[in-house]
């Protein structure tokens, strides 16, 4: 029988070893590919297979294994090419980063996060281009997040709990503190920004789970009101965007503020939050890889309007599009659905404004995601266009993406951890307060 | 009787997978599945009417942990009533693609849509839960936007998108319904959340000052979810738009789909039992859905967007007749008017066809009969709309026990029978006026059959769908109007036929209609607007210009991302 005070340090460094041991194949980009693939299915491998040995998380073991998967996919779906090579070993390590912090806890797992916002502020400073000057903020904001996990290691309750949940705002964004995850998503290279839009979140909702019992009724109500705003703002941002990557970022900023509003409405990280955030995370990733098929076809910076009529010319595509769209905009049998219709049921709200405004944004999810997927998929086909439809290794990553979400939204979710009861959301009274 | 649903998703599967060389073998092997599930269907209805209903169930109700997707069935009258029509409308329909979509380039995906559209209709009618009603729910509003464009033509784009959007609007709506019934009653097991309903009446608070009953709120959410799916007035514009799909497409859109907002009313008849205020929502939104599609249809120059238009204003009729509490009919309605759209649509397509293979078709070398005019058709006419609400009413109130004084609701929609068959009178003479007593004779012995077993039919199918009498009063009663309302509609519907008979009168003997100047220019500018179908497309487009202005706009005033 291993030791369970082992078992976290040998999840957070199969990744990382693996990461050492890509080195070794440095020069070979399709080895280093393959070697960083086998990587993250060995950790997910590990993940399953020590499960029963791991501490006990606030928000349940899923998240382990989404992630490998999700670092899996993000590798697989990447074209060969030799710029891509660091992109990939940041991946692998980044999921053993992730993985500290999820399973380390106390001083251990905050070194871990400190390492990760360490990473990001070297990546992103490193890929700052003088065209893109806002990405100052994401790299301040970054810089931020690691104060905050510092002062939290020191300072004492509230403080520590303040402290901690900002760090968590950074990385699970929430408005104002999202330019950091809008850098992150728009500005990395290569399969970093697939990985990163599941894994800093997951970061941030174990952070949350452990500190929103403690946490002032005030300030949750600042979060709150934060997170409405956020959902609002999301929506209306990605309403007009013509660039699909900060369609995306902020289209993912809308739900997950919408997921920061239940959280601080119930103070507790149910199973839903955690489908949520995976499922969110996850089709996120899967719309950002089936970005990247085109802009591996068609150049970096190609407006979607000028391509179309996929739907012809690249049906397997299109059919998998049209499936993470349908995802994405909430739609069941899909995580993202099942997640959401679990919050609302489960949740006990006493806004009815509040659901209205995550309401408006979640039909606002049907407008832009839809957009996006007909001007990519249908109208006439370019004759002066070249169209390959999707190799093997891109179908594989984007089905595996499909499929987890379609896992999420029909398998039950004791399968998915442990049933926590938010407050009971009936109510059976003559008279009910429904206003804010 | 779990297999009545799955069966044509097995035909839609196997019309989309294999091979293109096997292509024509599988799509006529299809047929077989869709045409199992309708003699399933069958099936089900005889067994549930003797045996009563039957409900299977994959989870646990009482565990909120599977609450997000509860698959379960319910298979009740209602239901089986209902699955009975999908399939026997799936299963002509897609025998009739076969030939009519043959060697069309999508013909697989047409085929497999309408196996998967059949498929989940089947299961949104034997939903065991209000989530699993609204899962099928949101898939049908997905299905239409894609049944309803093709790929290359940037018109059906545009109209596809805005179906779908204006569709969402319509699910969030009854999304924020389920919300509110599970917060108020803590189940959406249908059984159950009746009993609670009705045992557990909720005031909620909105303002200060302004309360609103829970059952109230639920159902005018909920309302707003159907209104959306029955294309009623001023959610109808996406119906016109869609009416570039193939024509099996349309007759299964009108003949299955856009009832799901009556089906909706029906199967939670209790709980909109309990909302007066519901229900003359829905009955002002119905006639104003049933008076300005059957206008605009007279103003359309293209057959679909005729038949579209003449579906808005039998949708419109169909939800008016729920808002009267007069639920039974309102399902024998959609039931007839689905096999009578269905029988048309495919009949157009056929027109349509003939018209592009032979140039002289339709005929247009024969001359039009010229109208004389018959004092006795006339006559015949007049008495006919005069007393036939008499002889109605009486035969209702004493031969079908039907309880006209405690119901306004039948009244109104007996004096509705009356204005269509006016209408119907009025066609009829001015297309073909023989003096004759015998076809005047055949002509009021005909009206009078058709209406007497149209009552009698409708009389017997409540007594199936809701066997308990007292239930049929209940929903009567919650509907009533105020008396000077009712008053005021019984005296607007009389003077509406007396004067459509008094103007035709004139008329025909060539006597002029003195009206002012005012009314004939208003006359013509309402001719224009009904044509142009009241500018709400126009409308709606602006709206959605301001929005996307206000979005930019803000977009703008944040430097740095998006520059």
């Amino acid at each position: 029988m291993m030791d369970g005070s082992i078992v976290p340090w040998l999840v957070t460094g199969i990744p990382l070893l693996g990461a050492l041991l890509c080195l070794a194949v440095w020069s070979n980009p399709g080895r280093l590919k393959a070697s960083a693939v086998l990587v993250s299915i060995v950790s997910l491998g590990a993940n399953v297979g020590l499960s029963g040995s791991l501490p006990t998380l606030p928000e349940g073991l899923l998240l382990l294994y989404l992630l490998p998967i999700a670092a899996g996919v993000s590798l697989l779906g990447q074209p060969l090419h030799r710029d891509h090579r660091p992109s990939w070993i940041m991946t692998v390590v980044f999921l053993g980063l992730g993985l500290g912090v999820l399973t380390n806890p106390n001083l251990a797992g905050r070194i871990f996060l400190l390492a990760l916002f360490g990473s990001l502020i070297v990546l992103l400073y490193r890929h700052h281009t003088a065209l893109w000057p806002i990405s100052w903020w994401g790299i301040g904001t970054y810089g931020f997040g690691a104060l905050c996990v510092g002062i939290s290691v020191v300072a004492s309750p509230p403080l520590s709990a303040i402290t901690t949940l900002l760090a968590c705002a950074i990385l699970l964004p929430l408005m104002p503190f999202h330019n950091g995850y809008l850098t992150a998503l728009t500005r990395l290279p290569g399969s970093l920004p697939t990985f990163i839009v599941l894994l800093l979140p997951a970061v941030g909702l174990h952070g949350v789970a452990t500190v929103i019992p403690t946490v002032p009724e005030t300030v949750a109500w600042i979060v709150g009101l934060s997170a409405l705003a956020g959902s609002l703002y999301g929506a209306i941002k990605a309403l007009a965007q013509s660039r699909v990557r900060l369609l995306l970022a902020y289209g993912s900023l809308s739900f997950f503020s919408m997921l920061w509003w239940f959280i601080t409405a119930t103070k507790t990280a149910t199973v839903h939050v955690v489908v949520f955030v995976g499922a969110v995370g996850l089709v996120t990733s899967g719309l950002l890889l089936a970005w990247q098929v085109i802009r591996t076809r068609y150049g970096d910076d190609v407006d979607p309007q000028a391509i179309s009529g996929l739907a012809f010319t690249m049906p397997r595509y299109a059919v998998l599009l049209s499936l993470l769209a349908l995802a994405a905009m909430g739609l069941p049998p899909f995580g993202v659905y099942a997640g959401f219709m679990g919050l609302l049921l489960t949740s006990s709200l006493s806004s009815s404004v509040g659901v209205f405004v995550l309401l408006i944004a979640w039909l606002t999810a049907s407008w832009y995601i839809m957009q996006m997927v007909q001007q990519l998929l249908f109208g006439a086909r370019r004759s002066d266009l070249r169209y390959t439809d999707l190799l093997r290794t891109e179908l594989a990553a984007l089905l595996i993406v499909v499929l987890v979400l379609l896992a999420l939204g029909v398998a039950p979710p004791k399968l998915f951890g442990p049933q926590k009861t938010a407050p009971s959301s009936s109510a059976t009274v003559e008279s009910t307060a429904w206003n804010t | 009787m779990i297999l009545v649903p799955l069966f044509p998703l097995l035909a839609a599967l196997i019309v989309a997978i294999g091979s293109d060389g096997s292509r024509q073998t599988r799509a006529r092997l299809a047929a077989w599945p869709i045409g199992a599930a309708f003699c399933g269907a069958v099936v089900t209805l005889y067994f549930v009417a003797t045996h009563g209903p039957i409900t299977i169930r994959f989870y646990d109700p009482a565990s909120p942990a599977s609450i997000a997707l509860p698959i379960g069935f319910h298979f009740d009258r209602l239901s089986a009533v209902m699955m009975v029509l999908i399939s026997a409308v799936g299963t002509i329909i897609y025998v009739y693609s076969l030939s009519y979509m043959y060697q069309d380039p999508h013909e697989r995906r047409y085929l497999s849509l309408i196996g998967f559209t059949t498929f989940v209709l089947l299961c949104m009618v034997s939903s065991a839960n209000l989530v699993m009603l609204f899962v099928f729910w949101q898939f049908l509003s997905y299905l239409l936007y894609v049944l309803a464009h093709n790929h290359a033509h940037a018109a059906t784009l545009t109209g596809a998108y805005r179906t779908f959007t204006l569709l969402r609007v319509g699910d969030i709506a009854f999304l924020a319904g389920i919300v509110l019934a599970y917060s108020l009653y803590g189940t959406l097991e249908f059984p159950t959340l009746f009993a609670k309903a009705i045992a557990t009446p909720v005031t909620l608070s909105l303002l200060p000052g302004w309360e609103i009953n829970g059952a109230t709120a639920v159902t005018l959410l909920l309302f707003i979810g159907g209104m959306s799916k029955s294309a009623q007035f001023p959610m109808h514009i996406w119906l016109p738009r869609s009416l570039y799909a193939p024509t099996p497409v349309h007759a299964l859109l009108h003949a299955g789909i856009i009832n799901a907002g009556g089906f909706l009313i029906n199967r939670l008849a209790p709980l909109f039992g309990l909302s007066s205020t519901t229900l003359h929502v829905a009955f002002v939104v119905g006639t104003m859905t049933a008076i300005l599609g059957a206008t605009m249809m007279l103003a359309q120059n293209d057959i679909k967007k005729t038949l579209g238009f003449s579906t808005i204003g039998q949708m419109g009729y169909m939800i008016m007749e729920c808002g009267l509490g007069a639920f039974s009919l309102a399902v024998f309605h959609l039931i007839a008017h689905g096999l009578f759209k269905a029988t048309v649509f495919l009949n157009c397509g056929n027109v349509i066809h003939k018209a592009r293979q032979e140039p002289h078709f339709p005929h247009i070398d024969h001359q039009e009969e010229e109208g004389g005019f018959s004092r006795l058709t006339w006559l015949t006419g007049f008495m006919t709309t005069l007393f036939i609400p008499l002889l109605i009413l009486l035969g209702t109130h004493g031969v079908l026990r039907i309880p006209l004084l405690e119901s306004q609701g039948t009244v109104i929609f007996l004096f509705f029978i009356w204005i269509t068959s006016s209408q119907a009178i009025l066609t009829l003479m001015r297309l073909r006026a023989v003096a004759s007593w015998k076809v005047s004779a055949a002509m009021l012995l005909t009206l009078l059959f058709v209406v007497f077993v149209y009552l009698f039919a409708v009389a017997s199918f409540t007594a199936f769908l809701y066997p308990d009498p007292q239930e049929v009063a209940s929903y009567f009663q919650a509907a009533a109007l105020p008396n000077w309302l009712f008053d005021m509609i019984i005296l607007m519907a009389t003077l509406m036929t007396i004067a459509g008979w008094t103007y035709l009168y004139m008329r025909t003997h060539g006597r002029t209609v003195w009206t002012p100047a005012w009314v004939e220019g208003f006359r013509t500018r309402l001719y224009v607007l009904f044509m142009n179908r009241l500018y709400a497309d126009e409308l709606y487009q602006l709206l959605g210009d301001a929005v996307m202005r206000v979005v930019h706009r803000f977009d703008k005033r944040k430097q740095g991302w998006s520059q």
